[in-house]
């Protein structure tokens, strides 16, 4: 047995992307707990809100975070037409989500290259980056940016795709499949990333579900809630997709589901064009909100994302909450951390995908 | 014909109805839409929310989160949690801004639980470790939802009444 110290890890350090305070109690090398202190990035996003009009307040939700910033004025938008009674078109929702898979695709290669910096496989890294700079160079064309695809309005979606852009879309997605095969390959068999990620972080399904854990960690312990298929919006019901589950329980099983969801969401995104109805962008003009309330959901690139809007029938939300995937998985690191030595601790932080921004709000 | 969620609806505010002994209405929902078998209840008595939640971890439940927000005469806590795909919100209303706790039930509620602590002031009494802050350090008070100023309010001087004082002390010495 060695000797009990405690290691202080954070706010800002450079294992950790954005500002977080883990306190890990040891017993040598082996990690025997962790306490966690948030709050580096709170900004107060939901009173700041409820100080601006309902389109205003739709632009703030895609600065929550950047990675996901698609699926927060998504899912805020259709809180709203729950609201208005707003039925948007099948063009609309089709184009929604094409726009969700592609940025799904992009954040999980995100996560994976980050994975392989964490383990010191860079030239993995860069390749996965690499890779991803495909997903990178077609939002830009398709909406004018890498990252915030501004894709959604309070009514529809603010892009339209023709044959032009369909076909380099096409060709863009082709050119993926590729590299990104390649990449799934090293991470299936290769020898030193499997024992690096293997028996590392485990959470049993039944930790998983009592915790309450979301999106690809969940489904890393075999657990099914994938708003996607437990609660189908936008086209999702339309499309053919299974959801991608695997039963280890650890490190590397988180990253397999993301990488079968790689390519998912390249399928997805390929149907969506395919089947794209004819149809209006948007409902034209802005609806208006009246008193109620409603709930929405989706699955972000990191688990289920949910809103809660109380209108009042004035211009302005009354309240406006959302709770982020990652703010479920805190809990669920003191489960995954304890048992596993201190240079694991990077590495299954990276694993749940963390997302602090979005956490703090 | 019915799905399986319009049946999981009907059995479920069946129980809810002796798990929540003092009663509920139930609010509308919204039809043609996603969602369209959620459902929204407001409960009597704040207490009843502990009930729901042991109906909740019955059907194999979680907590999604938990929204606090202020009414007049104190607040309002709506409870969002998911059974089978189902999201039931649960509303009650509290004028000592204290709540019974439901992590002891449900672990899932952990974190919100805390949060509403932070940001509104309302406790979770029986919660297992309410003192522990969450997203703000002590050097914050708690209810700071409540104190919070936008930089472009404070800036246009909306916050205090520093600005137009000088601004006014100005004038009447120009004014002279």
């Amino acid at each position: 047995m060695g000797k009990s110290f405690k290691l202080p890890i954070g706010p800002v350090h450079i294992a950790l992307e954005e500002p977080v305070y883990f306190k890990v109690h040891l017993e040598g090398e082996t990690i025997t707990g962790v306490d966690i202190l948030s709050g580096f990035v709170h900004r107060g996003m939901e009173a700041m809100i409820l100080r601006k009009n309902f389109l205003q307040s739709m632009i703030v939700t895609e600065r929550t975070c950047s990675l996901c910033s698609n699926n927060h004025p998504f899912t805020y938008i259709m809180a709203m037409e729950k609201i208005a009674g707003t039925r948007i078109s099948e063009r609309a929702e089709y184009l929604r989500v094409f726009a969700d898979e592609i940025k799904r695709a992009a954040s999980h290669l995100f996560n994976i290259s980050m994975q392989a910096h964490v383990i010191g496989f860079h030239s993995l890294m860069t390749q996965t980056m690499e890779t991803r700079e495909i997903l990178q160079d077609l939002k830009e064309t398709v909406w004018g940016n890498r990252m915030d695809l501004s894709a959604n309005t309070i009514g529809g979606v603010k892009f339209d795709m023709d044959d032009d852009k369909i076909k380099y879309v096409r060709d863009s997605l082709n050119k993926l499949k590729k590299p990104v095969e390649e990449v799934i390959n090293i991470f299936r068999h290769n020898r030193m990333v499997r024992l690096r990620t293997e028996g590392v972080g485990v959470i049993s399904k039944e930790d998983a579900l009592r915790v309450g854990i979301v999106g690809p960690t969940a489904r890393g312990s075999g657990v099914n809630n994938d708003i996607r298929d437990i609660y189908p919006y936008a086209a999702y019901d339309r499309l053919n997709f299974d959801v991608i589950l695997e039963d280890g329980c650890d490190v590397r099983a988180r990253t397999l589901v993301r990488l079968g969801e790689v390519f998912q969401a390249i399928d997805l995104a390929e149907q969506c064009l395919r089947d794209l109805p004819e149809g209006p962008l948007t409902v034209g003009g802005l609806p208006r909100i009246p008193a109620g309330e409603a709930v929405a959901r989706t699955e972000a690139p990191r688990g289920e994302l949910f809103y809660y809007v109380k209108a009042n029938g004035t211009d302005k939300p009354e309240r406006v909450k959302w709770r982020v995937p990652t703010y479920m998985h805190w809990e669920a690191l003191k489960i995954m951390m304890p048992g596993n030595k201190t240079a694991d601790v990077a590495l299954i932080f990276n694993s749940i995908d963390p997302c602090i921004s979005c956490t703090e709000r | 014909m019915k799905t399986d969620k319009q049946e999981l609806k009907v059995t479920f505010l069946a129980e809810a109805e002796i798990f929540a002994p003092g009663g509920f209405e139930l609010g509308p929902g919204y039809e043609n839409h996603v969602g369209g078998d959620d459902i929204f209840i407001k409960l009597n008595d704040k207490n009843d929310i502990v009930g729901l939640a042991r109906l909740v971890h019955k059907y194999g439940g979680r907590v999604i989160t938990i929204t606090p927000y202020s009414v007049e005469g104190g607040n309002e806590v709506a409870y969002h949690m998911d059974v089978g795909g189902m999201i039931i919100t649960a509303t009650t209303f509290t004028d000592d801004k204290a709540v019974p706790a439901i992590t002891t039930i449900l672990k899932s509620g952990d974190w919100s639980e805390r949060e509403m602590k932070d940001i509104f002031g309302i406790v979770a009494v029986g919660h297992p470790c309410s003192d522990e802050r969450l997203i703000l350090d002590e050097s914050m008070a708690e209810n700071v939802f409540e104190e919070y100023t936008s930089l472009s309010d404070a800036m246009a001087g909306a916050a205090t009444s520093t600005l137009w004082e000088h601004i006014n002390e100005q004038k009447e010495e120009d004014n002279g």
